[in-house]
């Protein structure tokens, strides 16, 4: 109940200052929209660096370099199981998925894919036949699992298809008398592609980390797939999605898994697989783990892009539906807080301030995500639509749009940043795309403040109302694919 | 890897210094305060905002001149009177002593200044004693009244040119009204009535009416851009511009009208007239007449009028 609450209680709180106290209602947002601008110059900043470093390490040869590490550490025993958890997805987007791996630079006989479908699914098993028959062969091993629908305790989420499909992994893996302590599992969406250097990346940061168990690896997710097909508004928003992710790769002390992760296969199971029945399951994996192994767990950012589609639809409002149905699952990673609160309340053994530091963390994220946009957009013009003529004579009453306005150039300012590293990210153009798709791309950054009302607070405050009054969300996976363009 | 969170730690605190450190002065600045950096303190000041129309002029502060044009904001007032001189080339200035208080902000939004005489524009090309504006065809009408003679031209006094002639039978005190076409004018005076071609090609065909009836008041020309309402002493009636035409009387007025509005859009008539009451007193009242609709009763009429006049001649 707690972020909702306190998301909702800010809101109001300024709503009302608004009305009977306006000049106090313009000291806060005055100070928020500074706090605004320089919050944006230091991510931008750390957008910048994590760019760099993207940039720079592209052309790392990292079989080389795990090569390098031999005879202290040997790469060779390692094996990677590859979870694709399935639900609706056909083969239109599941095909290039596989075929990404086939693509890879790392040997096929060190990767052990995994199709984890849901048996409720009808399609499940004829889909599965067709890519088994496609892809098997040049794996080291290629299962594909039917998770059953209903089992007790379990809800209908990604994360419970995941667990039965690692449950059904272990026991090929240790049948083939391979350890899970040489097993790196790399959990993917059922649309993501990696980059031909992925597993050799992976290999060489797992092989250099003091304890690899105690680590999760997280590759830079973009959305590229698609991306010069999708509408304007889905673009950017998946564009501001993946940026967010390079943001947060260089905030180490925050970082938290999303979406496509890797990590210890035998940490996944000392730690009891993902939970079965909580929709973020690629955030709270890295929770349980921090709290099983006491603290001693973070999250290694690889720089190194697994791509995805862009959600889009056929129309507009379609569009805007499904971007806002698939932000609110996100931010009902809020869902966490409690999860992470109630164990460090059952854990005595991490630090006090650790505890306190990371549950603030958790917190101030999906609040502020919850009201930015708001303050920004909506309450910030209130003191001067309430204050009437005598806040409108002050100097504050004068002042206000001023600053709001100085804060709108500002973030014009930081959004060329945005438009030029955009275009680095940007896969080749395909041929049947003409040019002028590049114009358009670059001017659609001006629709951003109308995105940012529509998409930028509204999800987070949905989810949170949602699980402050009790009406928990169902895991909707966001369609995806040719199919979804009806 | 180190060395990029040393460097963003480095921003981190970077950013938080900026953010306490400039804090104070945006918002003393947002709440109208000044910060004297010889006493450390800061003093409450107000602030006065310029927009003037048209825009760009330079503003003088206690006879100072000031270095933006306005629109612009004075910042950092102390409290009390200042004497401000807004002034543009070739427009007259504005001047006024302005009160400032402390934290508020003071408004001068309309402040028009208005171009000097220079800007006056000689417009007509003939000697005229009279004009009238026809704002929707953006015409000016002249009156040369000693040689008789009609003029017109565009807004800016372009395409100056003579549109006819005032029959010299019209004497005495004159009211002209253009058709609803524009290619008629009515010149009208109490007891006679001219209509006066415009087009070149028909300037010709211009007459004075025959006209015995009681005393014109006003005059109006009906949509059809061929009738005429009357305004009399007496009554309200319509006539056929031409020669010889016979009234139709619409309203029997029981006082000398004094006002009325032609409505040329809906062909409504507003009139001032007199009526008994019960207590055998007479009060003044508006009246509307709607002669769009009803116009083809007494088009009627003025035929058959004119037929039967034409038969006894």
């Amino acid at each position: 109940m707690t972020p909702g609450a306190i998301s909702w209680g800010i809101i109001a709180f300024l709503v009302l200052m608004a009305v009977f106290h306006p000049v106090a209602c313009a000291v806060i947002i005055i100070i928020f929209d500074f706090y605004w601008i320089i919050r944006t110059a230091y991510l931008t900043t750390l957008l910048v660096m994590a760019h760099h470093r993207l940039a720079r390490e592209r052309n790392d040869d990292w079989q080389e370099k795990c090569v390098g590490l031999l005879p202290k550490k040997d790469w060779s025993k390692l094996y990677h199981l590859i979870i694709f958890p399935v639900y609706k997805e056909g083969l239109d987007v599941l095909r290039p998925s596989l075929k990404a791996l086939l693509d890879c630079s790392y040997p096929k006989e060190r990767l052990i894919v995994v199709m984890a479908f849901e048996e409720r699914n009808p399609k499940s098993q004829e889909i599965a036949f067709a890519l088994e028959k496609e892809f098997k062969k040049p794996f080291f091993g290629y299962i594909s699992t039917f998770h059953p629908d209903g089992i007790p305790g379990e809800s209908r989420t990604k994360g419970a298809n995941a667990t039965w499909a690692a449950k059904r992994s272990k026991e090929f893996v240790n049948a083939k008398g391979i350890k899970d302590e040489n097993v790196i599992i790399s959990c993917f969406d059922a649309d993501t592609c990696v980059e031909k250097d992925y597993f050799g990346c992976l290999t060489y940061h797992f092989l250099i980390q003091k304890n690899p168990h105690q680590a999760s690896y997280q590759p830079m997710p973009v959305y590229n797939n698609n991306i010069w097909y999708a509408p304007s508004l889905a673009r950017l928003v998946e564009i501001s999605s993946s940026f967010s992710q390079l943001i947060e790769s260089m905030r180490l002390e925050k970082f938290v898994t999303f979406s496509s992760h890797s990590m210890s296969f035998k940490t996944l199971v000392d730690i009891g697989y993902w939970p079965v029945d909580m929709i973020s399951d690629d955030s709270v994996i890295y929770w349980k783990a921090f709290l099983f192994y006491k603290g001693h767990y973070r999250v290694v950012p690889l720089y190194i892009t697994v791509s995805m589609d862009v959600a889009y639809s056929s129309t507009f409002f379609k569009t805007i539906s499904v971007q806002y149905k698939q932000k609110r699952r996100w931010a009902w990673g809020v869902e966490n807080f409690p999860f992470v609160v109630m164990g460090f309340l059952n854990d005595n053994k991490i630090p006090i301030f650790t505890k306190v530091r990371r549950s603030f963390h958790l917190l101030e994220a999906h609040v502020t995500w919850a009201v930015w946009a708001i303050i920004l957009a909506l309450i910030g013009p209130l003191p001067v639509l309430f204050g009437g003529a005598l806040f409108n004579q002050m100097a504050i009453g004068y002042n206000l749009p001023k600053i709001t306005g100085l804060l709108l150039n500002f973030t014009l300012i930081t959004s060329l940043i945005w438009i030029i590293l955009s275009r680095t990210i940007l896969p080749p153009r395909p041929k049947d795309v003409s040019w002028r798709k590049n114009f358009v791309m670059t001017l659609e950054w001006f629709i951003v403040p109308f995105i940012i009302i529509i998409l930028g607070s509204t999800p987070a405050i949905d989810a949170q109302t949602r699980m402050m009054l009790g009406k928990y969300m169902e895991f909707n996976p966001t369609e995806k694919g040719k199919n979804v363009l009806r | 890897m180190h060395s990029e969170q040393r460097i963003r730690a480095g921003l981190f605190y970077l950013s938080i210094f900026i953010f306490f450190a400039g804090l104070p002065f945006i918002l003393s600045f947002s709440l109208g305060y000044k910060f004297d950096p010889r006493t450390f303190k800061f003093t409450k000041t107000g602030l006065i905002f310029i927009k003037t129309q048209p825009m760009g002029a330079s503003v003088y502060m206690n006879r100072k001149l000031l270095n933006d044009k306005t629109p612009l904001t004075i910042r950092e007032l102390l409290p009390g009177s200042y004497y401000l001189s807004v002034e543009l080339e070739k427009y007259f200035p504005w001047r006024g002593e302005v009160h400032v208080e402390a934290g508020k902000v003071t408004r001068l939004e309309r402040i028009i200044l208005f171009p000097l005489l220079s800007d006056v524009m000689h417009l007509n090309k003939e000697k005229i004693s009279s004009f009238w504006v026809d704002e929707k065809k953006g015409k000016i009408y002249y009156i040369n009244e000693a040689e008789k003679l009609v003029y017109i031209s565009n807004l800016e006094g372009d395409n100056f040119e003579e549109i006819g002639t005032i029959p010299s039978a019209i004497q005495g005190e004159k009211k002209y009204t253009l058709s609803p076409d524009r290619e008629k004018m009515l010149c009208f005076g109490p007891s006679h009535m001219a209509v006066l071609y415009l087009k070149k090609e028909e300037r010709g065909n211009s007459f004075i009416l025959e006209y015995s009836g009681p005393k014109i008041i006003n005059a109006f020309w009906y949509s059809d851009n061929y009738h005429i309402i009357l305004v009399t002493d007496k009554d309200i009636e319509v006539r056929e511009a031409a020669k010889y035409s016979l009234p139709v009387i619409l309203v029997k007025l029981n006082k000398e009208n004094t006002q009325s509005y032609y409505d040329e859009n809906r062909d409504t008539i507003y009139f001032i007239d007199s009526q008994k009451a019960s207590d055998n007193r007479s009060y003044d009242n508006v009246y509307k007449l709607e002669l769009g609709s009803k116009f083809f009763q007494f088009q009627d009429l003025i035929k058959r009028k004119s037929i039967e006049k034409t038969e006894q001649n």
